[in-house]
């Protein structure tokens, strides 16, 4: 019977598997002499520019440059261990929400010598600890809402300037067409965030030495509210965000949707997928609708800067890909070869947007943005299961909003104190 | 994993004293090999566990003493705290939902197992030949599914809009299953997920009881029914017995299969809603790569190990015992 004592073993051997719980780490592709490595997200450069940049990057310094694209989905963990691994990548686009919690990490370069450039000054905000310059500002955008001319001049729907107007156009589309008035999924929570900052609300606000959650208050509420009834327009489910299924791509395209809230380069890839199926997009664009026709409403300050890792394999060759990327001759091309679809980074870089064009309503609303809190620990709060997406989804459930906010409130509060 | 199926009778043990009149006969078993033989033999298997498994669970030992996130990660120090991520689990709310609701989600799964499983293996066991092939073919198709395939599946199967679940309930006649929201509750997920699970665990216990089976003598089942025994009767009476040592090991592995269920349900729905359907193994990861606690992360799985433990003392004790009575 010594082999019922065997098998016993082999069941306390499996039970020990329960504790094993690993991560595999990527292998990194830098760190030598000849080359460096960037890392830039999905989205954000135009192919054209990268592979000019690059060229001309070669030409001058007899290195290589590769340029790896990453995708925003899991960006934070392949981020932490890129920067917790030797030589793994030189340079890295970082979202402007989450580079204070990098720099505090240890993470990145101190990039002093890049401090005197004319940067754009609320963009600056973001790259700094402390007065130390961390990163160093890329570019800066913010959503619009992007609407199918073809089916607003069916349903005789006007483009809105207040928000009034704009529930009024999305009755009239749901009356006199059978498209989905706006597409809308459940979590879009920096849209929801511009609702709240509308009403003099935010995420989170200063309290004592930490933060504190600020999502259970009657601001918080007001702009849940008005979302709620955007919401209903829409047939997304309500426990979803924009990223997935991605709405411009996976959404839009497959059509019937009069209008969608996005981003320059998702409004691009909208029309690039409708364009491979041989359709036509007819997108105009307009800004968020404010309350009254004076003020637009806010919009979250989305944007993206460039950092160099603390364990760069050349850190020297990194620092002057980073200066000639950001230098003014780079950045005007930057923004003209994204139409002017973005917010320079620089003072002596000018955009001008054509009428009519994604840019020009986007650079409107780029006055009335809004940022979440810039603390180190705000990146804590975007990593999943993220509070405020639940929270969003409960309300648009029929929970209660003031109990739902207040766990919200709680989620946020312990971690965005946390480093 | 292979396990050894003790379903035969033991052989009578052979009569004290026989064998010394036949003292010039080879033996029946060759002699185990002794010295160093036996050692180096088992060194391979040792050695890997220790390198792959022993050096992790080390180290994740030590990690849950330790404060340990992604700012310990990129700047690589290392800050003791003690008992302060164990302090912090117990004190938790979260944790003791999870072991609730990881206890009564195993004990669901293990008894719906073990109950369908045992009537497919009788199953198996009584029908003819083609329809036993039909059947054996379909639990070894189950049992064989990448669990990732077999989740992505699922998770359509129940989707909000296009799900076959929604339209099923409708054809069926069934109000409010226009939009039904299968995902929306901890509860519905978890429900989800242990049709999943039976349905790809079932196999493993109908085939390996069916092959068991087949050892039992036929005449056993005849003296049986020449008795008047029940159905019923014969299994309680009869197979039960006979097959105590298959169940309670297959009953104790898929307690720990289950308990350490991870990427069903992670893939399922990530433990939400709002973190509902979160089991133990789920929590630590949410806690430790999803928000870069590893050190809370480590002393949740080294609970989660130690209650597992606590839980199969139990089994140990069974096996301790019956092996004294045995010798």
């Amino acid at each position: 019977m010594k082999r019922k004592l065997i098998a016993a073993i082999g069941v306390a051997a499996m039970t020990a598997t329960v504790a094993a719980c690993g991560s595999g780490d990527d292998g990194g592709s830098g760190g030598s002499s000849d080359s460096i490595t960037v890392w830039l997200m999905d989205g954000s450069a135009p192919e054209p520019w990268v592979e000019e940049l690059s060229a001309a990057f070669e030409a001058e310094h007899d290195v290589e440059v590769n340029v790896e694209i990453q995708q925003w989905d899991g960006i934070q963990d392949r981020v932490i261990t890129a920067l917790s691994e030797d030589g793994t990548v030189d340079v890295l686009e970082i979202g402007n929400t989450h580079t204070v919690g990098y720099a505090n990490t240890g993470g990145l370069a101190d990039l002093a010598d890049f401090a005197d450039e004319p940067w754009n000054a609320p963009m600056l905000e973001s790259t700094r600890v402390d007065d130390t310059l961390y990163a160093v500002p890329w570019y800066g955008a913010n959503r619009v809402v992007i609407y199918d001319k073809g089916i607003w001049e069916e349903a005789g729907a006007e483009v809105p300037t207040t928000r009034d107007e704009w529930i009024t156009a999305l009755e009239t589309i749901q009356e006199n067409t059978d498209a989905e008035p706006i597409y809308l999924p459940g979590q879009s929570y920096y849209v929801m965030g511009g609702f709240v900052a509308d009403a003099g609300g935010t995420f989170a606000v200063e309290e004592g030495d930490g933060w504190a959650g600020s999502l259970a208050t009657p601001e918080g509420q007001a702009g849940m509210e008005f979302y709620a009834e955007l919401q209903a327009f829409s047939n997304a489910p309500t426990d979803i965000d924009e990223a997935e299924p991605q709405q411009s791509t996976d959404v839009v395209p497959n059509g019937n949707v009069a209008s969608w809230i996005g981003l320059g380069w998702e409004a691009a890839g909208a029309i690039a997928a409708i364009e491979e199926q041989g359709g036509e997009a007819d997108f105009g664009y307009f800004p968020v609708p404010g309350e009254t026709a004076d003020q637009l409403g806010h919009v979250f300050l989305g944007g993206s800067n460039l950092a160099v890792s603390g364990r760069a394999g050349n850190s020297e060759l990194a620092n002057e890909w980073l200066r000639m990327a950001t230098s003014q001759e780079w950045a005007q091309k930057f923004v003209d070869a994204n139409n002017g679809g973005v917010v320079p980074n620089r003072t002596d870089v000018t955009a001008s947007p054509e009428p009519g064009s994604f840019a020009e309503a986007m650079v409107a609303s780029a006055d009335v943005g809004y940022l979440p809190p810039l603390t180190t620990g705000w990146a804590n709060v975007e990593t999943l299961p993220n509070p405020i997406k639940e929270l969003m989804t409960q309300a648009l459930n029929g929970d209660d909003y003031q109990s739902a906010a207040e766990e919200a409130d709680a989620e946020i509060t312990e971690r965005i104190n946390r480093e | 994993m292979t396990v050894h199926i003790e379903e035969a009778p033991a052989p009578p043990p052979p009569v004290r004293g026989a064998g010394g009149q036949d003292g010039d006969r080879r033996p029946p078993r060759r002699r185990v090999p002794s010295g160093l033989v036996p050692y180096l033999l088992l060194a391979p298997a040792v050695i890997a566990i220790l390198a792959v498994l022993g050096y992790a669970l080390a180290r994740n030992v030590l990690i849950s003493f330790q404060e340990f996130g992604r700012k310990q990660l990129i700047s690589r120090t290392t800050e003791w705290t003690g008992i302060e991520n164990y302090r912090a689990v117990l004190e938790n709310e979260r944790f003791w939902d999870s072991v609730f609701r990881t206890f009564v989600f195993m004990a669901v799964n293990v008894v719906l197992i073990m109950v369908l499983g045992t009537l497919l293996g009788l199953l198996l066991n009584a029908l003819g030949k083609k329809m036993r092939l039909v059947l054996a073919i379909s639990l070894v198709a189950a049992w064989a599914m990448p669990v990732i395939a077999t989740t992505t599946v699922f998770r359509w199967l129940f989707d909000t809009q296009f799900g076959v679940a929604n339209w099923l309930m409708r054809t069926l006649g069934f109000e409010g299953y226009d939009q039904h929201n299968w995902f929306g509750s901890g509860f519905s997920t978890l429900a989800i997920v242990t049709v999943l699970i039976v349905w790809t665990s079932v196999p493993f216990v109908a085939i390996n009881l069916y092959a068991g089976l087949t050892t039992v003598s036929g005449e056993i089942w005849e003296a049986a029914r020449m008795d008047g025994a029940s159905a019923a009767r014969i299994f309680w009476s009869i197979l039960l017995p006979i097959m105590r040592p298959f169940f309670m090991i297959t009953t104790f592995l898929e307690i720990i299969w289950v308990f350490k269920a991870f990427a069903q349900i992670y893939a399922m729905n990530g433990g939400g809603p709002n973190r509902e359907s979160e089991t133990l193994p789920v929590m630590a990861y949410v806690e430790g790569m999803g928000q870069n606690q590893y050190g809370m992360a480590a002393a949740i799985s080294v609970l989660t190990l130690v209650i597992l433990l606590v839980a199969m003392s139990f089994y140990f004790r069974l096996i301790l015992k019956q092996e004294k009575e045995n010798s």
